[in-house]
């Protein structure tokens, strides 16, 4: 590995999530054991297997946006709009001076998964071109009539590149853009990718994690088809329970996770509040299933960084809470740290945030080193043997300056993040 | 010293042949993919023709073609593609033995095909026309009834680089980007920065994409960026053309193998080309337009020029985004007379999407190995259907006929929609 003598520290973060709209309520929100699961209330979902999730509660993006800004938000799917409050919130929280910043080294690569259409768009088309007969369209008349009711500007809204783009477009953000869209990692690949483009010296100050929201008609009823969703025990709270023995799948739910990264001498020169340093970035496809990939994306950041064993606080887990992929997971946080180092999973709380879960969770574990209290996962009752891993189950002061945060998906990619404390 | 990184494999699914070599003759040749839709009823729409990938079979090409049924053609041409690369590198995992888990994945892929029919004719059950909403329960019993959950699972965007990853055994890091029609482009230059950086020896890298389908006609045609040219389809894609009226849709899948020098020397691979250069840059304009001036395309230009050590007059061909709409092949024609300066008026440019159209998140890797190939072969591809010269276009855009010219070094553009750019550069490789 090439080491960089650049620097890349953290400086402001910003999360909505189903706890708490900025890292100090989301923190304080875990450590007093709330949980963000609860029976959707958006939408009627009164048909669907699964009807809990991590709803952010009352989400109006035109709270976060600049009033100048506001109309762009009608060509946004709420995907995108949390993309760009996020970023909003990260840019007031680093207390930056946007007319100072060079637009050419202000960059922004952001996490994103599949944006589903809001239904609703589609139906005067849709009633025009069917019979009712279920997959009996006339393409005639919808190629003729349908694309006349359908809004011009339609697939922009729900383009994965437009998180990122409408960042860039709304802050002049001209330098380094991209969209990571691999599913539940991509916001921590994309902040890896984010330390690689500052360690080279292409931008001095980035806008890095992600944003999705599935909770939505569409997207709820595809991955209640495909996806190994939490079973709703009368008690939404107690649905997601990762690396315990009775997990039984993930929940979903939504949000962004946004923060600033800066080359250290630019925050030093702008007086900027430092919360942490990146220190290190690995990644690897974990193709046998034995947590051979988690544990060298671990192995990798932790070889960067230069750090040990015991300069680890905790490991901040994936930890999605269904059967396989914890397993895995686990495995791989073994072979690296045996059992001797607390691993929390903050899923736990809020379900699966999916490309913006990564950042989000790691906010949490920034807000603990800030403050000095970490809080424990949820959910954690009965041990796995499956899982052997040390879950710490409630919350506890910070002792070691570093943590792990790791990210992976279903298919087997992964990838682990090594963040430092900041001491002057 | 920076780690060089050179090409040591390729593989191409593309409306104008099913491996590179095919392709790269058939657009010397002058050839279109052009046709009819075949794919679905598209008579009644705005646009009716598309480059299409014609009688693909995945099992002319992978031993195992039941593994992808479920996948949709992103992954199918992705499959393809990427047999033909790793074959050609010798890095098919029975038949190498090179360490795994140093050979990444950084695809710039699209998203499998919705189910269009069942999602048109389930909103519609769902509707109420008087009150102008839609009954909730009644769309998700539908969709449990009658979505195919394994088609379902393979529209999301992470699914193309892991199967590749799991089939092909590729233990590395696994990376998707999707910036619009930058992304096989950009993740080509992140995999290369991946290698420089040590994050791993070689990495499958490119792209694979499919819009043609109902709501990608649609999507596109909405925002009037496709071609309605009346008349034979084959001259309905004309980059930098004077009449010009909007870029033809294409599909299919660039897989290149790119490795660390040293690497790729050890185990006595052949070296294809060196990539030297790279940038990505935002116009960070609006949506729906690029930049007038070029502003993120020069940036772009110039970064990835920088970023090769080639000086500028060094660089003998530009394989341009050239999508045939009118302000794209006017901006990116600013942007390389903006870096280029005179010598812009000295340098081939052309357009392989007047012959195949637009691959999308597909069309950089494709127009990369074009780069190669023309190197390798000394033949530049044309730029098809150029009649009428636009005064704001006013380069040497190769017209018409296929030119013996041999480039030492190629910028290869791709500029999303969005203002999401990106410029490679390949070189001749020497030693």
């Amino acid at each position: 590995m090439v080491a960089s003598s650049r620097r890349a520290v953290i400086t402001g973060t910003g999360a909505l999530s189903p706890l708490g709209n900025d890292a100090a309520t989301l923190h304080a929100s875990l450590l007093q054991g709330q949980s963000g699961v609860k029976k959707i209330t958006n939408f009627d979902i009164s048909a669907l297997p699964i009807q809990i999730a991590g709803e952010i509660p009352g989400f109006d993006a035109k709270n976060y946006v600049d009033k100048k800004d506001r109309k762009a938000l009608r060509v946004m799917a709420r995907t995108i709009q949390l993309a760009v409050s996020g970023a909003q919130c990260v840019l007031n929280d680093t207390k930056v001076d946007k007319a100072k910043l060079d637009k050419t080294r202000f960059g922004v690569v952001y996490g994103a998964g599949l944006i589903a259409t809001e239904l609703p768009e589609m139906a005067d088309a849709a009633v025009l071109c069917t019979d009712g007969t279920p997959g009996n369209v006339d393409l005639d008349v919808w190629g003729e009539k349908g694309l006349g009711v359908i809004q011009p500007l339609w697939m922009l809204k729900y383009l994965p590149n437009m998180l990122a783009c409408q960042v860039s477009i709304l802050h002049d953000a001209q330098g380094p853009n991209n969209s990571i869209t691999q599913s539940d990692v991509a916001s921590l690949l994309a902040l890896g990718e984010t330390f690689r483009l500052l360690g080279r010296d292409k931008g001095d100050f980035f806008l890095t994690g992600g944003a999705e929201s599935k909770i939505n008609l569409l997207s709820m009823t595809r991955h209640c088809l495909f996806e190994e969703l939490a079973h709703d025990p009368g008690h939404p709270e107690k649905a997601c329970r990762p690396f315990d023995k009775n997990r039984n799948g993930m929940v979903i739910g939504e949000g962004t996770g946004v923060i600033a990264l800066e080359e250290l001498t630019h925050a030093r020169s702008r007086g900027a509040k430092i919360l942490g340093e990146v220190l290190g970035f690995g990644a690897a496809f974990d193709q046998k299933k034995d947590g051979g990939g988690v544990s060298r994306a671990i192995e990798a950041a932790m070889k960067e960084a230069g750090i040990s064993n015991a300069d680890v606080d905790h490991v901040n887990a994936h930890g999605v809470a269904t059967k396989i992929n914890d397993r895995v997971e686990a495995q791989g946080i073994h072979k690296v740290f045996g059992d001797k180092v607390d691993v929390v999973a903050f899923k736990s709380y809020m379900g699966n945030l999916g490309a913006a879960g990564g950042l989000v969770e790691l906010i949490v574990s920034l807000e603990a080193m800030r403050t000095g209290q970490l809080p424990g996962t949820l959910n954690y009752e009965t041990p796995d043997t499956d899982c052997p891993v040390k879950v710490l189950n409630k919350p506890r002061a910070m002792s070691k300056p570093c943590v792990v945060k790791v990210g992976m998906d279903q298919t087997g990619q992964c990838s682990a993040v090594v963040v430092r404390a900041w001491k002057e | 010293m920076r780690k060089r990184i050179v090409i040591t494999g390729m593989g191409a699914i593309t409306p104008l042949g099913h491996n590179v070599r095919e392709m790269f003759d058939n657009l010397i040749a002058g050839k279109s993919g052009i046709g009819p839709i075949t794919r679905f009823n598209a008579r009644k729409f705005p646009t009716t023709f598309a480059a299409e990938v014609k009688g693909f079979e995945l099992a002319n090409f992978v031993k195992d073609a039941s593994r992808w049924k479920n996948c949709g053609v992103n992954s199918r041409f992705a499959a393809a593609a990427a047999q033909q690369a790793l074959t050609d590198a010798g890095l098919m995992p029975e038949n190498s033995n090179v360490d795994r888990t140093r050979f990444g994945v950084y695809l710039g892929s699209g998203e499998g095909i919705q189910d269009f029919n069942n999602m048109i004719s389930l909103i519609a059950r769902a509707y109420n026309k008087e009150t102008r909403t839609l009954d909730n329960p009644t769309f998700e019993k539908d969709g449990l009834k009658y979505f195919h959950a394994g088609h379902e699972s393979e529209q999301e965007l992470h699914t193309t680089p892991a199967h590749l990853a799991d089939y092909f055994c590729l233990e590395g890091p696994n990376y998707n980007c999707l910036t619009a029609c930058a992304a096989s482009s950009q993740a080509i230059g992140e995999a290369l920065e991946m290698i420089r950086h040590g994050d791993a020896d070689m990495m499958l890298t490119g792209g694979s994409h499919s819009m043609i389908h109902p709501f990608g006609v649609t999507g596109f045609n909405l925002l009037t960026a496709l071609s309605t040219f009346k008349g034979d389809p084959t001259k309905a894609s004309r980059p930098f053309d004077l009449h010009r009226d909007g870029f033809v849709l294409g599909e299919g899948s660039g897989m290149l193998v790119i490795e660390e020098l040293e690497h790729a020397r050890k185990r006595g691979a052949k070296i294809y080309a060196e990539l030297t250069g790279y940038c990505s840059t935002a116009d960070a304009f609006r949506v729906t337009d690029s930049h007038p001036e070029g502003r993120g395309a020069i940036a772009c230009i110039a970064g990835a020029i920088q970023d090769s050590g080639v000086p500028v007059e060094k660089i003998g061909y530009v394989n341009a985004h050239g999508t045939s709409t009118q302000v794209n092949d006017r901006v990116e024609t600013i942007g390389i007379k903006s870096v280029f300066g005179p010598h812009a008026y000295k340098t081939p440019v052309s357009s392989i999407k007047s012959m195949m159209g637009h691959l999308i998140a597909a069309a950089g890797a494709v127009e990369l190995i074009t780069c190669v190939e023309s190197m390798r072969t000394g033949w530049l591809p044309p730029t098809m259907n150029y009649e009428t010269p636009d005064p704001e276009c006013d380069l040497d855009y190769i017209p018409n006929k296929a030119r013996q010219v041999k480039a030492e070094h190629c910028l290869s553009n791709s500029f999303g929609f969005g203002g999401q750019n990106t410029s490679l550069v390949v070189s001749a490789f020497h030693n």
